[in-house]
């Protein structure tokens, strides 16, 4: 599928070889399996290389109109819970995802957010525990909020 | 009293590092470090997995070059398995490998390392950035998104996904490729080999000329080198055999699976990541710039050194030209680049060269597996190195025991060494600024690391802090964009 064609992105990130630092691309596959996506929506699990996409998407002429963003975050809040996020309160340690090390201060999000008028949401959950090695799955209470963040994503994906 | 520099993590390339400059009393360079965070209990969390799952997984570990981990992986497996893969299997296989090169190097020459060339190491940090070179150029930034989509596309006709790739499995290639599949990728390669030619010829009239005398200086040494070469002794980055070249330009070839023979890893108390030497020159190891011991550098540079020729003919013609003026082999560092377009045109005309066969598009892609206890290596030459996957199993076909190593890892010596000596070249008297900064990290650009292989961090972080202490300890002075 060519995502520079479509009006709406939804792109889960993280490393599933990192517990619950898999949980955008866990929403990405549970929603490709239970849901009808519009057509005019691209829906991928980019793991580690959403840079790559948001990079050609930067310097493309061709843009959507919104990207939505699927992660897992450490804020403090209770685990599992799942809300939205604005662009500049990504935290430093999530920023450096969205970077290819070309803008000193920003980050791809941010450029496409303030420079490109792309419509950047984020739909991010608190993790219960990020392991500091190899460690395969969801805690529980990540793969609980699944369904709700695909509803939170559903919405997003409403026509203007 | 001493004072210590530390750049992190160094911006613009693939994964973090932190480098720490120590000045002496003069304010000279005492000594320099590059640290990097190693993804840990990889290998842990493969034990006991079923060997043919590994293609997969592997992917996850980078999100940088996942073809070239999913592709060493299945070879890994073939060799496993005992199977020998059918032709067209084989050079799917290959395809791909080459169509994902020329989406790495088009992003390394054009946005990871161009701004140094393009704006210039002293342009403010603000418009030396990928942004900074679209804007100056922005019909390049539009070519370059062009083809690097091009690649995207063509992997996702070809195999069905070009991000987390599936379809190299033990055996061969799952996904045989349609006439009518053919017929639509060949255009794109056409066209992505229009622009690699682009790439050099504008490189060498508007790029390397401005740049040889810093290309000269910057982060040299005498260094081995290590590539994979056909049996023929062309450049090969899917298959071959492994050619290890003296700093002199003598050379020993083997294969794959004896790479123990031939190379040991070295552990350093301050860092976490493996010190890859040549432990067959029998001189042990040591990274003096002036006197470096079993040093051998891998990547584009390497490549080009080790190859007795190109297997493609506008390829072949940029191979003279390099060779004649640079030698055998050439040392200096800045000349990766140099070496990672004709790598570009390479893979571009041998990915037409490859749509253009006929047996590209057989049926006959893949050999059925039976589990077995035996070991398996599998390599190739990802666009940051050579890429070593090394798996043993039980008569079960599961993991019993595994290593990697990964392309950058094995320049993890050289991209010291190459900080070293760009940093005793340019910081004299404690006198140093930005731009001599830059100059440093560039010296670490040029081997197009990617440390996302072996990184993992979890702090937060700004692009480029340098902080500056005592030695004492305590911090005096910060510098960050």
């Amino acid at each position: 599928m060519d995502y520079l064609e479509k009006e709406i992105l939804v792109l889960g990130c993280g490393n599933i070889l990192f517990g619950d630092d898999g949980f955008g691309s866990e929403v990405i596959q549970y929603l490709q399996k239970n849901y009808n996506v519009p057509s005019n929506v691209y829906v991928d699990d980019a793991g580690l290389s959403v840079r790559t996409i948001l990079f050609n998407i930067v310097l493309s002429e061709k843009k959507p109109r919104k990207i939505i963003i699927v992660d897992a975050v450490d804020l403090g809040k209770p685990a599992g819970s799942t809300f939205h996020l604005d662009v500049d309160e990504m935290p430093e340690i999530k920023c450096d995802d969205f970077s290819m090390h070309q803008v000193p201060t920003s980050n791809l999000l941010k450029e496409l957010k303030n420079f490109c008028k792309v419509d950047v949401k984020i739909i991010a959950s608190q993790v219960q525990y990020i392991p500091e090695e190899v460690s395969l799955g969801l805690s529980n209470v990540m793969r609980d909020s699944i369904p709700s963040a695909c509803e939170m994503i559903l919405k997003e994906m409403s026509p203007l | 009293m001493g004072k210590r520099i530390i750049i992190q993590p160094v911006s613009r390339i693939e994964g973090h590092a932190k480098v720490t400059i120590q000045l002496d009393d003069l304010g000279n360079v005492a000594d320099t470090r590059v640290n990097v965070v190693e993804l840990r209990g990889f290998e842990k969390f493969c034990i006991g997995r079923p060997v043919e799952e590994l293609p997969r997984i592997v992917t996850s570990i980078c999100g940088v070059c996942p073809w070239s981990h999913h592709l060493a992986s299945a070879k890994a497996n073939d060799a496993v398995f005992g199977v020998t893969i059918p032709p067209a299997g084989k050079k799917l296989r290959d395809l791909c490998n080459s169509i994902a090169y020329t989406e790495e190097h088009i992003l390394h020459f054009f946005f990871l390392s161009g701004p140094d060339f393009v704006m210039g190491p002293d342009a403010d940090y603000s418009v030396r950035n990928v942004i900074g070179i679209a804007q100056a150029n922005p019909e390049i930034g539009k070519k370059v998104v062009r083809n690097r989509h091009l690649g995207t596309q063509m992997l996702d006709i070809i195999s069905g996904k070009s991000i987390h790739p599936v379809t190299a499995v033990p055996g061969g290639f799952s996904k045989p490729l349609t006439q009518k599949e053919r017929d639509k990728v060949l255009p794109m390669a056409e066209e992505v080999l229009e622009f690699a030619k682009f790439s050099i010829a504008f490189a060498k009239e508007n790029i390397f000329p401005k740049y040889l005398d810093t290309v000269k200086v910057l982060g040299v040494f005498n260094s081995g080198f290590m590539g994979t070469v056909s049996e023929d002794g062309a450049l090969n980055v899917y298959d071959g055999k492994l050619r290890l070249m003296k700093p002199d330009g003598s050379f020993t070839d083997f294969a794959y699976d004896s790479y123990t023979d031939f190379i040991a890893e070295r552990v350093e108390e301050w860092s976490y990541l493996k010190f890859p030497y040549a432990k067959s020159w029998g001189e042990g190891f040591s990274m003096d710039v002036d006197n470096p011991k079993g040093i051998y550098r891998t990547n584009s540079l390497a490549r080009i050194n080790v190859a007795d020729k190109m297997a493609t003919p506008l390829a072949q013609k940029e191979f003279e030209e390099f060779r004649a003026k640079f030698g055998r082999p050439a040392q200096l560092t800045l000349l990766y680049h140099w070496a990672r377009l004709i790598e570009l045109l390479y893979n571009a005309e041998h990915a037409v060269e490859l749509l253009n066969d006929p047996e590209i598009t057989s049926r006959e892609t893949r050999v059925p597996v039976t589990p077995r206890a035996a070991r398996g290596v599998g390599c190739v030459e990802a666009p940051r190195g050579t890429l070593i996957h090394d798996y043993e199993t039980d008569d079960k076909g599961l993991i019993t025991n595994l290593n990697l190593i990964v392309g950058t890892t094995h320049n993890n010596a050289p991209i010291n060494m190459s900080v070293n000596q760009a940093a005793k070249l340019l910081i004299k008297d404690g006198k140093y600024d930005q731009g001599i900064l830059n100059r440093v990290e560039m010296a670490i650009r040029a081997y197009d690391p990617c440390l996302s292989c072996a990184t993992h961090n979890l702090d937060g972080r700004l692009p480029v802090r340098i902080d500056i202490v005592d030695s004492e300890g305590i911090l005096i002075n910060t510098i960050q964009n």
